[in-house]
């Protein structure tokens, strides 16, 4: 009985102006998205690979000496742009494409301090910010704001209008339980957004391939089809709202009217306002005061002068004198204190971004952009699992110099004073070098939690429409 | 007869429940914005302060002319609460210095010019009030608009209503104004929320030529909302059946809203090209930059006391980065016969440097505008095909946060350049000793001209760029109206 009412529901729908509309939209945005990618795509990977080979010559010409990579470090260390970007940009134009591993910046007695990593490598303001503000048309776009548009012009008038028009109680006459009815309608508007989103989805697929710059690999499908998954279950979301809804009122129209004023709330203005305010209120902001940062060195400097740093330079005898030990202790605690500093400044940065997005997790819609960009591997989560790959490399870096050192026979084996470390060239091969990789677990891990809230809202809204649904009289 | 019309049709609509939602909505989201953006104003406003108090402490401390360097700043607009345009992206900072003239090309590192802590929160969208009015204004507007005709028409009221001996003019026209009074009032009264909540903001101060400009915006805004509802009015005379009509419209407004915009600016921004043109003016910068350093070297040859000389030119090499300060604190005696050729040297680097300098301004300036300007202007024209594009660019223009606005800005900076230059001209401190040396005294800069950014009035702006938008908006009204009466005066009821 289900199936038939299914059946009936769906070649009722398909034939509608609606149905032909809502593919046509599709489809016209799915191609946009599609052209714009290839373009993009032309550019991006020679950009990345050209970067990377840039940061590697640079680490061989450091290489000539030890002592330069202690002060200089390995230089840039670039992200890897992801090859599903056309499912979420991520607002990568305004994160960092890189951290750089490099010179401290500072200078004192004639000596600089240790190279140490910096993540405030933000793109700067150019010339091409005159450019008008506008959404970028991807797979996040068009599911989150065409899609759940469209679920809503699919099922405003199933059961208002139906009660308008008399046929719900013909239906009901029949020994159908209400529940299938309900169901029924259900499935049948998933079935064509479905049939919606699929075709607008392999039509960009096929262009993308016809291009050549469609080349995933496995791990890569199976984001795209979680993708896909996530998208239909915030498109269920809204199907179930236009039901829920549709059975509150009587009249079509009203129904449509109040979904729109929910839609405009939930998916436009709700992600747009209620995180950016929540950000700045009654949370510690950090961008009241100076940023401690930069303040590292001045109390420690103070402590080492009375110690009696400064007074004698460090020397290559052996045993190590007592100045080399307390310059290397001065080097090594000047450098620990400024990644403290600054991981907790990062940290705050990060904390307050995060609180913004939490709330923002109101809208399903941010739910379903922040679970799509894990998945694409873009995005502001994409960026802290890239923050922490430097990381790793920044650990295993000096590790290397360390073991690098204790190959030399002629060094003093004091890191890291210039005096007390060797200065001989390093073999090239040897240097570990950063390569970005992105984990599908750590995708899903950041996506499966999302998934479930929007499953969650699903669950309350069929709950609810059920509810209504049963009480209605007809 | 028309006053009774509109009458009723404001009575009627007043009572329904739609209008009640829209109210409240606008109102909440009014309100929400304004925090949000009021509090990024106010940021930005103590940052602004704090840069301007560092700028104003450092600007005449120069011992020698040559040294001169001031940083000049504009402050953030307090209407881009309404439209934030450009005004929280583009350089709010300029540095004048002899050897350079500023153009908005140069680069700018985030931390330096927002005076942001935290740039992950570019992230974080936020919304403009007239963003929320350009979508929650535009559907209400069809909303109200979509079973204007057509519904009356199924329940036959509109019958009614004609058999009366009233004209079908009069009868249009009764519906659209007294649903324009109705839409009108959900914006004014959120309007004036917004209002209050900024002036309890002690940052913003409104000038009465500010309040000028919200005038121009909210009548802005009316146009706009007018131009909806006769979208709506005409979807509504052409199809009989209300549903089909509002889903109709539905569409029609996704398009407009969402996607054209969006689209278009997309497709421009991606398919046009600058990367060539900027590559190009690149290098022509470089040749002149080191056809500058050569005539330098030509300059230096015939000293004969190359030790007072000695590292006079510090500059730093290309695109355009030239400077040429110097201070020398003490000379020997023995070097005093040198002093008049030492003059005569300064002298001819420093125009050589001025015409360095202009001559790189020339290449940027044209390179700019037959890549970004232009390709930002391609952008502005395709927005001008939908009515939200227009609605957003003449508010822009209002409330001044638009390119022209940072453009002015960097003019005004190009011209106070002109007037230090001047003031060195008259004070002759090109050929004096001053120029290069403070071992006899320091440069005063009593009487150095002082720089205040006056950003044009409302009258320039509105002439230039908002009553022009605002006038295609109003136009594209009259048609829409005209077509609304033909449709509807042939209509069978």
């Amino acid at each position: 009985m289900l199936w038939h009412i299914v059946k009936r529901e769906l070649f009722e729908q398909v034939s509608s102006l609606r149905f032909v509309l809502a593919m046509l939209l599709t489809a016209f945005l799915m191609i946009v998205n599609a052209l714009g990618h290839i373009d993009e795509y032309r550019t991006q990977q020679p950009e990345y690979g050209q970067k990377v080979a840039e940061s590697l010559t640079e680490l061989e010409q450091r290489s000539s000496n030890l002592y330069n990579f202690v002060l200089h470090g390995p230089g840039g260390l670039h992200k890897m742009p992801s090859p599903l970007s056309f499912c979420a940009h991520g607002s990568e134009n305004n994160l960092p494409k890189l951290v750089s591993g490099s010179y401290s910046g500072w200078n004192w007695g004639g000596r600089s301090g240790l190279w140490r990593l910096k993540y405030d490598t933000f793109p700067p303001i150019t010339a091409t910010d005159i450019f008008p503000i506008f959404l970028n048309i991807d797979w996040t776009l068009i599911i989150s704001s065409v899609l759940s548009f469209l679920a809503l012009v699919f099922t405003f008038d199933t059961i208002s209008g139906e009660v308008e028009r008399g046929t719900l109680r013909l239906t009901l006459s029949n020994s159908v339980a209400r529940r299938t009815v309900l169901t029924s309608k259900f499935l049948s508007s998933l079935i064509s957004l479905g049939v919606v989103l699929l075709s607008g989805v392999l039509i960009n697929l096929l262009l993308l391939h016809i291009s050549g710059t469609l080349q995933l690999n496995t791990q890569e499908w199976s984001r795209l089809t979680a993708i896909f998954v996530v998208g239909m279950m915030y498109i269920s979301i809204f199907i179930v709202l236009g039901l829920f809804v549709s059975t509150l009122t009587n009249n079509a129209s009203t129904s449509l009217v109040i979904l729109l004023l929910i839609w405009v709330i939930w998916v436009i203005l709700v992600p747009s306002t209620v995180g950016t305010i929540m950000s700045g209120v009654n949370i510690p902001s950090i961008e009241r005061g100076p940023s401690p940062v930069f303040f590292a060195r001045n109390g420690l400097l103070e402590r080492y002068e009375e110690q009696g740093l400064g007074d004698e330079a460090p020397t290559r005898t052996r045993p190590p004198s007592p100045a080399t030990l307390l310059w290397a202790e001065f080097m090594d605690e000047e450098v620990q204190e400024w990644k403290r500093l600054n991981k907790e400044f990062l940290n705050a940065q990060i904390y307050q971004i995060q609180v913004a997005r939490d709330f923002n997790r109101v809208s399903p819609t941010a739910i379903l952009q922040y679970a799509i960009e894990s998945l694409a591997g873009t995005g502001f989560q994409r960026h802290l699992n890239f923050m922490r790959n430097a990381e790793n490399y920044e650990t295993e870096f000096n590790a290397f110099l360390i073991s690098a050192d204790r190959a030399d026979p002629d060094s003093l084996h004091v890191p890291f004073v210039r005096e007390g470390m060797s200065t001989k060239p390093v073999p090239f091969e040897s240097i570990p070098k950063f390569q970005d990789k992105v984990h599908l677990e750590d995708a899903f891990k950041e996506a499966i939690p999302n998934a479930m809230l929007l499953f969650l809202f699903f669950v309350v809204l069929f709950a609810g429409t059920h509810l209504s649904f049963q009480r209605k009289e007809i | 007869m028309i006053w009774t019309l509109i009458l009723r049709e404001i009575l009627t609509t007043l009572m329904t429940f739609r209008f009640f939602v829209t109210v409240i909505t606008c109102m909440s989201l009014v309100i929400a914005g304004t925090i949000v953006l009021t509090d990024n104003y106010e940021r930005r406003l103590a940052s602004y302060n704090a840069d301007f108090q560092t700028h104003q402490e450092k600007t005449f401390i120069a011992h020698t002319y040559s040294s001169f360097k001031a940083d000049i700043d504009r402050a953030p607009n307090p209407l881009s609460v309404f439209n934030q345009g450009l005004d929280k992206r583009a350089k709010n900072s300029i540095r004048i210095r002899i050897g350079k003239v500023p153009y908005l090309w140069d680069k700018v590192y985030q931390y330096q010019s927002t005076g942001l802590k935290n740039p992950f929160r570019h992230l974080l969208a936020d919304i403009d009030l007239v963003s929320i009015f350009q979508i929650l204004l535009s559907l209400l507007a069809l909303v109200f608009a979509y079973d204007a005709i057509a519904g009356a028409r199924e329940n036959g009221t509109l019958r009614l209503t004609l058999s009366n001996p009233v004209g079908r003019g009069v009868v249009i026209l009764g519906k659209y104004v007294g649903a324009i009074v109705c839409l009108s009032l959900p914006l004014l009264i959120s309007f004036l929320f917004a209002l209050l909540l900024q002036l309890q903001s002690s940052a913003i101060q409104y000038t009465a030529d500010d309040l000028f400009r919200i005038g121009g915006i909210l009548l802005t805004t009316i146009v706009y909302i007018s131009t909806f509802y006769l979208i709506g009015l005409l979807i509504s005379s052409m199809i009989h059946r209300p549903a089909t009509s509002l889903i109709v419209s539905m569409f029609i407004w996704v398009v407009l809203i969402l996607l054209y915009p969006n689209v278009s600016l997309f497709l421009v921004n991606r398919f046009i090209d600058t990367e060539e043109k900027i590559e190009q003016t690149n290098r022509e910068i470089e040749q002149i930059s080191e056809r500058f350093y050569r005539d330098i070297q030509k300059l230096r040859d015939p000293f004969e006391s190359p030790s007072l000389l000695k590292d006079s030119i510090s500059s730093g090499g290309s695109r355009g980065y030239l400077h040429l300060s110097k201070n020398f604190t003490y000379i020997p005696d023995e070097s005093e016969p040198n002093i008049p050729t030492v003059k005569a040297y300064f002298q001819d680097l420093t125009s050589l440097h001025i015409r360095a300098a202009e001559t790189i301004w020339r290449a940027r300036k044209n390179a700019f505008a037959e890549t970004y300007i232009r390709k930002s202007r391609i952008a502005r024209n395709a927005l001008r095909f939908s009515p939200t594009g227009l609605y957003h660019l003449s508010t822009e223009a209002w409330a001044g946060t638009d390119l022209f606005r940072m453009e002015h800005f960097f003019k005004t900076g190009r011209q106070y350049r002109q007037r230090v230059l001047d003031y060195f001209h008259d004070k002759k401190a090109f050929s004096s000793r001053q120029w290069f040396a403070s071992d006899k005294g320091e440069v005063r800069w009593n009487d150095a001209p002082r720089f205040v950014y006056n950003p044009p009035d409302v009258f320039e702006d509105a002439s230039s760029r908002a009553l022009p938008d605002l006038f295609l908006l109003f136009l594209l009204n009259l048609v829409l109206f005209m077509a609304t009466f033909m449709i509807f005066s042939r209509l069978e009821v």
